[in-house]
């Protein structure tokens, strides 16, 4: 029994099978993880010293290169949110984001377990803030949650409404 | 079964223009990843280079009290060996520094001037990039052209006493002036002072105590060390701290 099967789906299962039913899972997981990073990206991008302050707080990277990363990192984060939610190239922007995404859990994880009090400076700000207001836990289950996103979109990056499917029909 | 289903795929393969009507993937793919980095690279070089410009304006001079860029400026020079070192960071435009001084303020500049510590202050400025305005840099060249006529205390102090309640608001340029004199810098040492400031005759030295401290992994104000170890500001009251001094003194 394919959920290609030209039969007329009877049933929930069936239709919450169908591909068009996944098309449209596939357009949240786009939007979500594509607005989120669009909003992360303009949220830093006019402000790339405070950006690279907060990959410095981090202390893991080389000072000068924390940097640059700082620098950037808004900017990438603006171009992978915009392929993301016009649904362009959507499994390679997918699948850096879930690479970034990965590289924030780590250094969040690692902030955590070296006792280092900061913000993730995910939306802006960042730096060290009082122990009492971490919030490591929270900001790692939203960024596994979007990596999950990535991860559906890695696999089915056929999706409702993609600018891909219109554009290279 | 069979023939329907090779029948239907039929007429959408029919009905779906094929990819003469659309765009080439590969030339659309190669666009975007070359505006992509072209974004990104130049992004980080115009912010690189703004930050160049920065740390490269105004004079190269050391304040007195400062041995070195990127070192703290030590208050009180004369106090002897065995007594700790208080390292503050602050930010003229920080509320919780305000919060600091003003709860432990008198202690501190008593301690100093009785040569109970060695007070060194670290005047960070990064809230300008915060608040977007450059209040933090000013104050802190201010305060520093402030140290050269002996009065960098009393404006530390002076600058927090009239700190708005609005952060961001920020400080003018004859506010600064007002605090130094109100410090006690005036006539020639005015005249000084106000060469030394609208020169920013200390800003390249303000830029590497900024970039120090980051590099220190200190990137939030206020933060005090005592001897090197962070004290512990929440709880802290006059005695457990004036106790945490005197177990430090050898």
């Amino acid at each position: 029994m394919s959920v290609l099967s030209d039969q007329p789906q009877v049933g929930e299962r069936g239709r919450l099978r169908s591909p068009r039913t996944l098309d449209v899972v596939g357009l949240l997981a786009r939007l979500a993880l594509g607005g989120v990073m669009l909003a992360a990206g303009l949220l830093k991008v006019a402000k790339p010293d405070v950006s690279a302050r907060a990959v410095q707080a981090y202390q893991l990277l080389p000072f000068d290169l924390a940097t640059y990363v700082g620098y950037g990192l808004p900017i990438l984060e603006i171009l992978l949110g915009a392929l993301l939610v016009l649904g362009l190239f959507t499994r390679t922007a997918a699948a850096v984001a879930g690479v970034l995404l990965v590289a924030f859990i780590i250094g969040i994880a690692s902030a955590w377990a070296r006792g280092i009090s900061i913000d993730c400076g995910c939306f802006g700000q960042g730096g060290t803030i009082d122990p009492s207001q971490t919030r490591y836990l929270e900001e790692i289950l939203r960024d596994v949650g979007l990596v999950l996103c990535a991860a559906w979109l890695v696999t089915r990056p056929r999706t409702a409404y993609s600018l891909e499917r219109t554009l290279f029909a | 079964m069979a023939s329907k289903t090779s029948d239907r795929r039929a007429k959408i393969e029919a009905a779906t223009p094929k990819s003469r009507g659309g765009a080439n993937r590969i030339v659309v793919a190669t666009v975007v990843a070359v505006l992509a980095i072209a974004a990104i690279v130049g992004g980080v070089i115009i912010a690189d280079q703004n930050r160049q410009a920065e740390v490269s304006k105004g004079g190269s001079s050391l304040p007195k009290g400062a041995s070195a860029m990127g070192a703290g400026l030590v208050a009180n020079t004369s106090a002897p060996a065995n007594v700790p070192t208080l390292d503050i960071w602050a930010d003229f435009q920080c509320p919780a520094c305000k919060q600091f001084e003003d709860a432990f303020g008198d202690q501190v500049n008593e301690m100093a001037q009785n040569n109970q510590i060695r007070l060194r202050v670290h005047m960070l400025s990064f809230l300008d990039k915060n608040l977007g305005n450059d209040s933090s840099n000013r104050s802190a060249n201010a305060g520093f052209c402030a140290a050269d006529q002996d009065a960098f205390l009393p404006f530390f102090r002076g600058i927090y006493a009239i700190q708005p309640a609005q952060e961001g608001t920020g400080y003018t340029d004859a506010q600064l002036q007002q605090v130094a004199q109100a410090s006690g810098i005036n006539g020639a040492g005015l005249d000084r002072w106000k060469k030394c400031y609208d020169a920013r005759e200390h800003n390249q030295y303000v830029e590497s105590v900024q970039t120090q401290s980051a590099k220190d992994g200190v990137n939030s104000t206020p933060t005090i060390k005592l001897d090197g170890k962070p004290l512990q500001l929440q709880g802290l009251t006059p005695q457990t701290f004036a106790d945490q001094v005197k177990a430090a003194t050898k």
